[in-house]
């Protein structure tokens, strides 16, 4: 498994998110919303669900999504203004003192994780909660999670879970092949989840 | 094999603005290199287009950059921001840096060339080329930098820029030399050589825009799935008709033939005609290639 480029001597935060587990009730969506004040119609994380299958015979598949806290963020180099950067700790983040809203983050994460804030007119992400991580505390997203699907620690320490289920389960991670290196594995993760998308929406159809 | 139960909307990254910001340095780009065909470079049977290239060509980029304005959420933040936390791997910056310089050299160069100062008319001409290009260029690369999108992400993606900044701007020019002739002459007489000329080189530059778009697009449909869907998508899907029909068909293919066929060429009317075509098909390809690239979703 490829490693992060930044190595420090401190924690790497990273997530794995164990899809057998997940039973895509959304609770980490609301906890985020509740968490850190996402403005209606928007999402720092999300469950995407998938039904697949004929019946009798069908399935639904999910796959909680966020930023992926790259090793190798995109959204870093293209921001013009220094406002994506990178902490020691591996998470990315924006700095709304420099954020100028140009967006130009947006078209370049593969993910499609960021958003603009309606009210603030600046670009906004899922940050790991840092200030619950600073306090000790989990992501609101792992606090809430019922079944325990998403397990949050320290990838540079060889006794934490995500370490241990990064090196002992089949993980993967999304869009590998961007070189943006995401610090975020899924453990069962079923390609349809990715393969089937939205509908294409225009500007105009609004 | 499937469908969304659930998912959600995805906030549309750059609108309308910006296309009509790329439009703008566009036209500019392309009127400024017109004037310094005589200023800069000899060429004396441009002359007559020199003044109103110029003028077009500051007015036009001192209009552009309201556009971006208005796109970001925070206008005099970002210019400040930008100067003062710059990030040299942002090809952004490099545009605030552009944005500010190009103006300023079009203006110096415009003020001699009125005040008939051969020598330093030259000088910022000269200068004023590749800064023309560049400012024009990079907003190509903006977008092939935008690595997600496989729309975008082609190394042609600024030469495709700067052909179409070309193609618009000659047609602009060519519109805006009949205006002056016609309307603001004593004599009332079109400069008919210099017209047709400027057609012949918009004609030509329109086959190279084409064979572009062409060599794009062969290597879109054969190359990975993403790629392969927004291929489909313009060609054959919901954006087929502002980009088969409206940007190539009526922007490029007709003004082409027009403007290469002698006959055509020679008849103002639909000289005219073909400079308006051409003119409102940029403009769809500036949109089309905005929204194009942003219209397939990624996950």
């Amino acid at each position: 498994m490829s490693t992060t480029k930044h190595q420090t001597d401190g924690p790497r935060w990273g997530m794995v998110i164990d899809i057998d587990r997940c039973i895509g009730c959304h609770t980490c969506e609301i906890a985020c919303k509740y968490q850190n004040d996402v403005p209606l119609g928007l999402w720092r994380t999300w469950v995407k669900e998938i039904e697949k299958g004929r019946y009798p015979h069908v399935v639904r598949a999910f796959r909680p999504t966020l930023c992926n806290h790259c090793a190798d963020p995109v959204c870093v180099k293209v921001c013009p203004v220094k406002a994506s950067y990178q902490r020691e700790d591996g998470i990315v983040m924006v700095d709304p003192h420099r954020c100028v809203g140009c967006r130009y983050c947006m078209a370049a994460c593969p993910y499609e994780v960021r958003y603009v804030h309606p009210q603030k007119g600046m670009v906004d992400k899922c940050d790991f909660c840092y200030h619950r991580i600073e306090e000790g505390l989990l992501p609101a997203c792992v606090e809430a999670c019922p079944t325990g699907a998403r397990i949050f620690g320290d990838l540079n320490d060889p006794e934490s879970e995500v370490t241990r289920l990064r090196e002992t389960r089949s993980v993967q991670a999304l869009k590998v092949d961007m070189g943006t290196d995401p610090q975020v594995y899924y453990i069962g993760l079923d390609q349809a989840t990715m393969e089937i998308k939205r509908e294409v929406e225009l500007v105009w159809d609004k | 094999m499937g469908q969304i139960v659930y998912d959600v909307h995805y906030q549309t990254t750059l609108a309308f603005l910006i296309s009509f910001y790329f439009y703008c340095t566009g036209l500019s780009a392309g009127s400024f290199m017109i004037s310094t065909l005589s200023y800069g470079f000899g060429f004396e049977q441009f002359k007559p287009a020199g003044k109103i290239g110029v003028v077009a060509a500051v007015l036009l980029l001192l209009l552009a950059p309201q556009f971006l304005l208005m796109q970001v959420g925070w206008p005099i933040k970002s210019v400040w921001n930008h100067f003062v936390y710059l990030n040299p791997v942002s090809s952004m910056t490099y545009g605030a840096f552009l944005l500010c310089l190009y103006p300023l050299n079009s203006i110096v160069y415009g003020i001699f060339m009125f005040q008939g100062n051969k020598k330093w008319t030259k000088f910022f001409g000269t200068i004023g080329i590749p800064l023309a290009l560049s400012v024009h260029g990079y907003t190509g690369w903006i977008l092939a930098l935008g690595v997600a999108r496989d729309y975008w992400n082609t190394a042609l993606m600024p030469t495709v820029f700067l052909f179409s900044a070309m193609v618009s701007g000659i047609s602009m020019m060519i519109l805006l030399i009949m205006i002056r002739d016609y309307f603001f002459t004593a004599s009332r007489e079109i400069n008919l050589p210099l017209i047709r000329t400027l057609a012949k080189i918009l004609g030509w530059l329109l086959a190279v825009d084409l064979f572009l778009v062409f060599s794009d697009y062969t290597v879109l449909l054969y190359s990975k799935l993403e790629a392969q869907e927004v291929a489909h998508f313009m060609l054959f899907g919901r954006m087929s008709f502002l980009f088969v029909v409206m940007e190539n068909l009526v922007g490029k293919v007709i003004p082409m033939i027009i403007v290469l066929t002698p006959r055509l060429r020679e008849n103002n009317t639909i000289l005219v005609l073909a400079a308006i075509m051409n003119m409102i098909g940029i403009l769809i390809m500036r949109v089309v290639t905005v929204y194009g690239g942003q219209a397939i979703p990624l996950m």
